[in-house]
This record gives structure tokens, C-alpha cells and sequence, in this order.
């Protein structure tokens, strides 16, 4: 039924999807490829499938670079920080979303100042800071900085599902005996679910993968995230890229696990703060 | 709401306490920097001996730098390039991905993937990719019988900077496509039926319709690219190129890190770290305005 004038165009835009398609993804499915490959077939064979997969390569770079440190510092300040700013930017949320008190138009646009200084800028100044504060290669120092950095947007993200529930929420669960803190905690932030999901998936990315904060602050080899870790590793093991492409993959696994799992929530989660718009 | 009497002054403690950990921790870890970053860049400071005042002697002699000025005609290159290419093609793919089509989800979730993936992990990745010898991109060309097109994607200064370009667009395609998707589907369809009565053409519907319709979904979006560029292509330069072959590929983020890092001259790159923020400011600002522009404040 379909004509001509009709089918051809479907296929055109389907072949240009497609290109894109295999463009973006080939690169990644490439790079497991070569995680599993070993030393010579990386160049004889360094379009294809492994031939057999060399999973050694993994355990080889894992001891090799110290990675299982590096994962564990990495976990320590993407948790550390996502502990810590998901109840300070929820608190204050809620107080400028849904109480009234003077001065909180101020507060309000005082923390939104933060979304007109991005971190590029504050790079220099803020080791400035850290390093007088004795903060320079530690965990909270590191940590401190991603919270701070995150509530511009945290707090704007978590005000605008805030106010969206209706005023007598709070009100009823007073009258239930619950105090004003515990009637947020409870009733309130349960129902804000979604906002709070979104500032853990495009938090905990974003620092997961955090090179120019960490770069700055963290020089102790002991301290250093996985990406530092990474930059690093190139640097002194140029020779050996299966192995190279064995710690890619595994400071992209977490990532790209979750990712599989909750596609849909992690593309909203990653697009929130734009979406508003 | 009655709750307080009118003549009762007590101050209510609470919506305060609630405010303060994010008060304080943004203004020890945001707003102090920022002081101490201008205050710094007055003097002279390698970030251990006494400090120097020089005033505005870092600034002068920023402004008579011809790495500066380069890093800075690279990040403005790097910016337009990075903001056209990553907003036409996504919009394009967008405009193809909204409708019923077979594999959509597959399509989007493909095309997604770079966004979740980190700067360093994508760079080192197309190093590889643009490696002269051993490179996918020089094999794939030879395999095509196109060796005049092989060339040294990183090391040529000539297009050093293009090929970083390219990397960037390519991870964040996906990103602005599925912002353009959303916007997209907000638009009526009544629209496009109204312009079909009309024997509109599929160019007069998108000049007419999807783009004043779309209007600030791409502004945002255009912000989005411009400052990215401005403030976060650190990461991708320095690991690709860090900021080389002979400063082709040198943007402000680099050059900062460098004065501050290689040089200890502290006070120079906190001069630099405030000029580059006068750039992204009226950006920044102008994405803050969208962004609160229908908020309800009462």
C-alpha cells in the first residue's frame, strides 16, 4: 500500500540512523574487543572479534595499574559524595519549596549563583582554597567540592518536584503527631522520589567520571579516582594496549551496566536539569 | 496559612537550619574560591612562598600573551564548531527519531551511549582511533583505497584541533538529540495538519513550525554547547593532545592548568580563571534566566 514516494525516504533516513548508529557504538564494542585481545593480534587483528578472548588481560591490569584501589577510591568519594548532598540539597529545597520565611527569595538566588560559575572556572581558585584549608589529596576535600558543586543544580531540581505536591501534605501529617523535620523526612521527600533519583544517576556519574577536580586536588597515588588513574596509566604503559583497553573497560563497566538496566530512568536523570528549559 | 499571629516576633529558627549546610558548604567551596581566585590573581604567587602584589601587572601580562590569545582563538573555533555541529546533527536525528519508526529505542539508546562514558576513557580511546599507524580511521581509509586521505589526526597541527572537535560532538550527540526529541513532541500536531491543508512542503513546515516552535529547546541547547566548550573541554584536550602539537589545540582550560601546574604561577592563571569566566558569564546567566523564567515564586 505504501508508495514509492513514501518508502524510499524510510529507507534513506533508516541508513543514515544506522550510520549513526554504528558509528557511535562500534567504538565502544571496540574497545572490549581489544580488552580481551592479545598483544600482537591488537594490530593484526584490530578491526574484528578476539580471536580468543584473553580474559587475563583484566586480572593483568587490574594488579598491574593497582586499579582495585583506584575502584575503591573512586566508589568511596562517588558515594561519600552523593551521602552528603542528597540530604543537604533536599533539606534546603524544602525549606525555600514549600516554607515561608524571610529572606528566602535570597537564599533561593544566592545558590542559583552556582549554576553561572562552572567548574572550569573555579578549578585554580578552588585548589587556591583547598590547599590553605589542608584539603588538597583527601577524600572530603575532593568530596566537599562535588557537594558544593552540585547544589546550584540539586536544589532547583528538588524545589520544582517540591512545590509541585499539594500544601496540605504537611499539615496532615502534623496532625498525625509528626514534628515539622519528620513530616519532611516521611511524608514528603518519599514523595519527591524521582527528583532524588535524578540527583543520584547525574551526580554519581558525573562525578564517577570527574578528571579536572581531580586532576587539580589529588596527587597522592594512593588517593587518585579511576579516570586519574587512566590518564595516568597512559602515560607508562603506551606498549601494552590490550591490557591499556582492559582498564577502560573496566572503569566504563559500572556505567554502562547500569545504564543497560535503567536506560529510561538514566536518560531522564541525565537530562533533568536541561529539560526545564 | 494563619499559623503565626501577626504581632508575634519570634523568629522561627527552622526554615534556616534547613538552609544553612548548603549555604555554608557553597559559599566555603563556590563563593570563596571565586573571592580568592580575583584576589589571588593580583598578586604574584608560586602557592607556597609569600605572596607579591603586583595589581594589575598578571592581567597585563596575560594580555600580552600570544599563547593566551591563541588558546583563546582556539576555544572560540572549538566552541562555534562544537555548537553547530552537534546541534544540526542532533536535531536532524531527532526530527528522524520522533516519528513511529522501526528500532527507535535501539536507535536512541545506541546513540546515547557516549554521554555516560568519561572524557578520559573517550579520549584515550580515539587516540587510538586516530592513531597515524596502527589507527582505525587511517586503516578503515586504506582499506578504501583513500591514502591520500590518511593523515596525522593529532599531530598535524593543520587539523589537530578538528579531530578534538569531532570527538566532543561525537559524545554529545545523543545527548541534545533526545533533548530535541523531547521537544519535538511537545509540539501540537495540529500544527503540521493545519500547514498540510495548506499544501505546505516539508521545508516551509520546519522553517515555519519546528523551529519558532522548538525556539527554546535550541536556545537552551546552544547555551548548553557554548559553555561546555568555555568551561569543561579540559579533560578531553589534555588527554588527547594536552593542548599540542605547537599550542593547535591549546584552549584557555589547558593553559590555565599549565600556568598554575608546570609554571607555580598561581596568581597568572587565577587572572586567566576570571577572564574566562567574564566569557562565560553572560552565557551562564542567560541559561539562568531560561531556567527560572516560568518558575512560579510567590
Amino acid at each position: 500500500m505504501i508508495g514509492w514516494k513514501r518508502t524510499v525516504p524510510r529507507i534513506l533516513w533508516f541508513l543514515v540512523l544506522l550510520l549513526f548508529f554504528v558509528l557511535t557504538v562500534y567504538p565502544v564494542i571496540w574497545m572490549f574487543f581489544g580488552s580481551v585481545k592479545g598483544p600482537s593480534e591488537f594490530y593484526t587483528n584490530s578491526w574484528g572479534l578476539p580471536e580468543a578472548p584473553r580474559w587475563s588481560n583484566y586480572a593483568e591490569a587490574w594488579v598491574t595499574a593497582g586499579l582495585g584501589r583506584k575502584f575503591l577510591n573512586s566508589v568511596i568519594v562517588t558515594a561519600g559524595s552523593l551521602l552528603l548532598l542528597i540530604p543537604i540539597n533536599s533539606c534546603a529545597a524544602y525549606a525555600i519549596g514549600r516554607l515561608k520565611f524571610k529572606g528566602r527569595g535570597l537564599i533561593y538566588s544566592f545558590l542559583l549563583l552556582g549554576i553561572m560559575i562552572p567548574s572550569g572556572v573555579l578549578g585554580i581558585p578552588t585548589f587556591t582554597v583547598a590547599l590553605r584549608l589542608g584539603l588538597n589529596n583527601t577524600y572530603i576535600g575532593l568530596i566537599l567540592v562535588y557537594v558544593a558543586q552540585a547544589i546550584a543544580m540539586g536544589v532547583f531540581i528538588m524545589r520544582s518536584f517540591f512545590i509541585s505536591l499539594p500544601r496540605e501534605l504537611e499539615e496532615a501529617a502534623m496532625m498525625d503527631g509528626c514534628t515539622r523535620f519528620g513530616s519532611f523526612v516521611h511524608v514528603i521527600l518519599p514523595l519527591a522520589k524521582p527528583g532524588v533519583m535524578t540527583q543520584i544517576i547525574f551526580n554519581g556519574l558525573t562525578i564517577w567520571n570527574e578528571y579536572f577536580m581531580a586532576n587539580i586536588m589529588l596527587t597522592n597515588a594512593n588517593k587518585l579516582t579511576l579516570p586519574l588513574s587512566i590518564a595516568n596509566f597512559v602515560g607508562q604503559h603506551t606498549t601494552n594496549y590490550p591490557m591499556l583497553f582492559a582498564a577502560l573497560s573496566i572503569s566504563t563497566l559500572p556505567a554502562i551496566i547500569t545504564y543497560m538496566i535503567a536506560q529510561k530512568g538514566f536518560i531522564e536523570g541525565i537530562s533533568a536539569g536541561a529539560v526545564k528549559g | 496559612m494563619k499559623k503565626a499571629s501577626p504581632g508575634k516576633k519570634k523568629i522561627d529558627l527552622f526554615p534556616y537550619l534547613m538552609c544553612l549546610p548548603a549555604v555554608l558548604l557553597f559559599t566555603m567551596f563556590v563563593i570563596l574560591p571565586f573571592i580568592e581566585g580575583l584576589r589571588v590573581s593580583f598578586y604574584r604567587w608560586d602557592g607556597f612562598s609569600a605572596m607579591k602584589w603586583l595589581g594589575l601587572r598578571n592581567y597585563v601580562n596575560v594580555m600580552g600573551d600570544d599563547v593566551f590569545w591563541q588558546a583563546m582563538r582556539n576555544t572560540f573555533v572549538y566552541a562555534v564548531l562544537v555548537t553547530v555541529c552537534k546541534n544540526i546533527i542532533a536535531l536532524a536525528l531527532a526530527h528522524i527519531l520522533v516519528k513511529k519508526f522501526p528500532l527507535r529505542t535501539f536507535f536512541r539508546t545506541g546513540i546515547y551511549m557516549p554521554v555516560i562514558l568519561s572524557y578520559v576513557v573517550i579520549g584515550v580511546l580515539w587516540s587510538w582511533i586516530y592513531n597515524p599507524t596502527f589507527g582505525l580511521l587511517n586503516g578503515m581509509l586504506r582499506a578504501l583505497g583513500l591514502e591520500s586521505w590518511i593523515k596525522g589526526w593529532l599531530s598535524d597541527p593543520r587539523i589537530a584541533l578538528f579531530s578534538v572537535v569531532a570527538v566532543d560532538v561525537w559524545k554529545w550527540i545523543g545527548y541534545h538529540m533526545v533533548l530535541y526529541m523531547a521537544g519535538l513532541q511537545a509540539i501540537s500536531a495540529d500544527l503540521y495538519e493545519a500547514a498540510d491543508l495548506d499544501g505546505a512542503n516539508g521545508a516551509q513546515k520546519f522553517f515555519r513550525i519546528t523551529v519558532p516552535q522548538l525556539n527554546s529547546t535550541i536556545v537552551v541547547n546552544v547555551l548548553m554547547s557554548v559553555t561546555g566548550a568555555f568551561a569543561s573541554n579540559y579533560d578531553i584536550v589534555n588527554v588527547m593532545t594536552g593542548g599540542g602539537p605547537m599550542h593547535a589545540t591549546e584552549v584557555s582550560l589547558t593553559y590555565i592548568m599549565t600556568t598554575a601546574m608546570r609554571y607555580s604561577n598561581m596568581g597568572k592563571a587565577n587572572a586567566m580563571s576570571m577572564l574566562l569566566f567574564v566569557f562565560v558569564f553572560i552565557f551562564g546567566f542567560l541559561q539562568l534566566r531560561i531556567m527560572v523564567r516560568d518558575d512560579i515564586y510567590d
